[in-house]
């Protein structure tokens, strides 16, 4: 690897990282829109900004562009203030009339500057290298890399200090509110770290992909995980992991960068969405199809505790009273057994005392609907886990 | 019992977008009663607790915890959101949302340690909620997540508490142990105020009561005022609801 392919791969990770934490408190806030309206609507800042300084890196584009993106949720939230239209209506309002004033200011003066649109939507990673960071004559790296690495440590930083407030916050704004943790300084908060990060990301990997990387990663770790801690871990994963494959799938197909950490992201999502344990599609179908099976297995169980009379209890009346096909019959009886719960003696199936005390106990369960006393049986059945 | 006020109220008014919501509202709440707040739908129930814990910002008026404002007495005050204002899905346990009711107490920054967790167990515990506490909340049932929501007001061990509408959505098991251990904080001198809507209950479970309905109606002892003269001007229809002694 030379030095400019470790640098590529080390500015996407950085910048991975630095958008999964303020998306993962996005996504958790159902506010993910919003990231793509400030990574649209920061264009004219960047414009200005480039027009005043005449350089893509410097702190003061940086400012303007993150002031745009903090005007950008002003005004989606004052027009949602008047109730007239809704909140997605009002990103929609918002953040493509700011998008199409940076877009005609670069169309009508930087047609011969290194600003174009798309640039602004793709991004340029692989050239970022070549701007290089040069203090009294030594040569320190990218300026890329600085930049979204100072970012990067703001917003860990802010994250380790703010995270108890963070946490209330978004889960319950009212409490936060009750307890003195103002939600709306922890709001602007949140929206100026995302603003910032997005300008910073932006010279690096466009807007589209900006979006991208805030949203996807945080969304496969909420597929994973129960606990906010570890989704901030695996969001980040996610973030990096896509970055350095995406920039490889890239280097392979000759492609561009931006757009094969994209595809990346998504596929690690659709991988995810599938393959998740308990939350994923395959995962919930078995599940539900379990329970299908469970629900049968109650149902004969509870029969055979109804019917103390032998006629009841043949195999062949219980095939046609129960009136069930044969395959799930098969499948009920043999689940039955496999727990203890019956035994056949002479083709009379009768309850086991396991068999016999778990129906007590599931139709109690049914009836009063109060688990503490099931709470043992939660690891075998679906049935019990809601 | 001494008279003091735990909560005043003076001139209250709350609107949304001009349309008000609550209007000139006067109200003083007693030291250590168990109070009901009753009133129709749109009565401004909730936005009265809202106001008075500041989350809302009024547009007249003044609230006064023990003869100061809400932000030097926060840390008398506990409040119990409705259930349906937060997001089960969230990714979190029983345990860390109890956690949560000691932040206040911790301020901006400082993080629960070992004496926080010890509180909000003790706190699980005591609606019996202990089994649950590493529990992801959305694995909760809704009786056992307004418990959860208890525990979490209990850590606070606040001198007031607010709720709404705690008994929404439980089933009878569930309200039953809610109400025994809010009649255990008043008996422990505490002030407990409950937004409710089940008119039958209010006598059985209450000793104080205010109708709302955008204006206060009335307030006082449950066997003073709970009346159906007052339950007639509440909700505007002739109310008739039968008070068996």
């Amino acid at each position: 690897m030379s030095s400019a392919q470790i640098e590529i791969q080390l500015i996407a990770s950085l910048v991975a990282i630095a958008c999964a934490i303020p998306g993962t408190f996005l996504v958790l806030r159902k506010m993910a829109m919003i990231s793509d309206a400030i990574s649209h609507s920061i264009l004219p800042g960047i414009v200005i900004g480039f027009f005043m300084t005449q350089d893509l890196n410097s702190p003061v584009l940086i400012l303007l562009a993150a002031l745009t993106g903090i005007l950008t949720v002003v005004l989606v939230e004052y027009i949602q203030k008047t109730g007239l239209v809704k909140e997605d209506t009002a990103i929609g309002l918002v953040f493509p009339a700011l998008f199409s004033i940076g877009v005609i200011m670069i169309a009508k003066n930087a047609n011969d500057v290194h600003l174009d649109v798309d640039a602004v939507l793709l991004g340029e990673l692989a050239f970022a290298p070549f701007d290089r960071l040069i203090i009294s004559g030594v040569d320190i790296g990218p300026k890329s890399l600085w930049i979204i690495g100072s970012i990067l440590v703001i917003t860990v930083g802010l994250l380790f200090v703010f995270f108890k407030e963070l946490k209330v916050s978004t889960f319950d704004a009212g409490l936060a509110a009750s307890l003195g943790f103002s939600p709306a300084i922890i709001h602007y908060g949140l929206m100026t770290v995302s603003s910032v990060t997005t300008v910073g990301a932006f010279d690096a990997v466009g807007a589209i992909l900006v979006v991208a990387l805030m949203i996807a990663p945080a969304a496969t770790a909420y597929l994973l995980t129960n606990e906010l801690k570890r989704m901030l871990i695996y969001a980040i994963c996610f973030g990096v992991f896509s970055a350095i494959a995406g920039y490889w799938v890239a280097h392979w197909l000759d492609a561009s960068i931006a757009g094969s950490i994209t595809t990346m992201l998504g596929f690690i999502f659709l991988i995810v969405y599938l393959f998740a344990p308990s939350r994923g599609i395959i995962a919930v179908l078995y599940r539900e199809k379990q329970q299908r099976t469970e629900v049968s297995l109650l149902t004969f169980l509870l029969h055979l505790k109804n019917h103390t009379e032998e006629r009841e209890r043949h195999v062949n009346h219980l095939n046609e009273h129960i009136n069930w096909q044969k395959v799930r019959s098969k499948t009920v009886l043999d689940l039955a057994l496999k727990n203890n719960m019956i035994q056949l003696d002479k083709n009379i199936v009768s309850l086991t005392e396991k068999g016999d005390e778990f129906t007590s106990k599931a139709i109690d369960y049914i009836i009063t609907n109060e688990d503490a006393q099931i709470e043992d049986m939660k690891d075998d059945f679906f049935l019990f886990r809601g | 019992m001494s008279t003091q006020i735990a909560v005043k109220v003076d001139d209250l008014t709350v609107a949304y977008n001009y349309k008000p919501v609550l209007w000139d509202i006067d109200l003083e709440i007693p030291e250590g009663v168990l109070m009901a707040i009753v009133g129709p739908n749109g009565a401004g129930k909730s936005t009265l607790i809202k106001s008075i814990l500041g989350i809302l910002k009024p547009i007249a008026g003044s609230v006064s915890i023990y003869d100061k404002p809400y932000e030097d007495q926060r840390q008398l005050v506990a409040y119990v959101p409705q259930k349906g204002s937060v997001d089960w899905d969230f990714p979190t346990t029983a345990l860390d949302v109890v956690m949560m009711g000691t932040y206040g107490s911790l301020g901006w920054i400082k993080r629960p340690g070992q004496k926080q967790k010890k509180a909000a167990l003790e706190a699980l515990e005591k609606v019996g909620m202990l089994p649950f506490k590493n529990r992801q909340i959305s694995q909760l049932s809704g009786g056992q997540q307004q418990r959860i929501f208890l525990a979490r007001a209990l850590v606070q061990n606040a001198s007031i508490y607010f709720m709404d509408e705690p008994f929404q959505g439980v089933d009878a098991t569930t309200e039953i142990a809610i109400i025994n251990i809010l009649k255990e904080l008043r008996k422990a001198g505490k002030t407990v105020i409950v937004v409710h809507h089940d008119l039958q209950t209010v006598p059985e479970y209450f000793d104080w009561v205010t109708f709302l309905n955008v204006k206060k109606i009335a307030t006082g002892p449950v066997k003073d005022i709970f009346n159906d003269d007052n339950l007639t001007k509440t909700y505007g229809i002739n109310y008739k609801v039968s008070i068996q002694e």
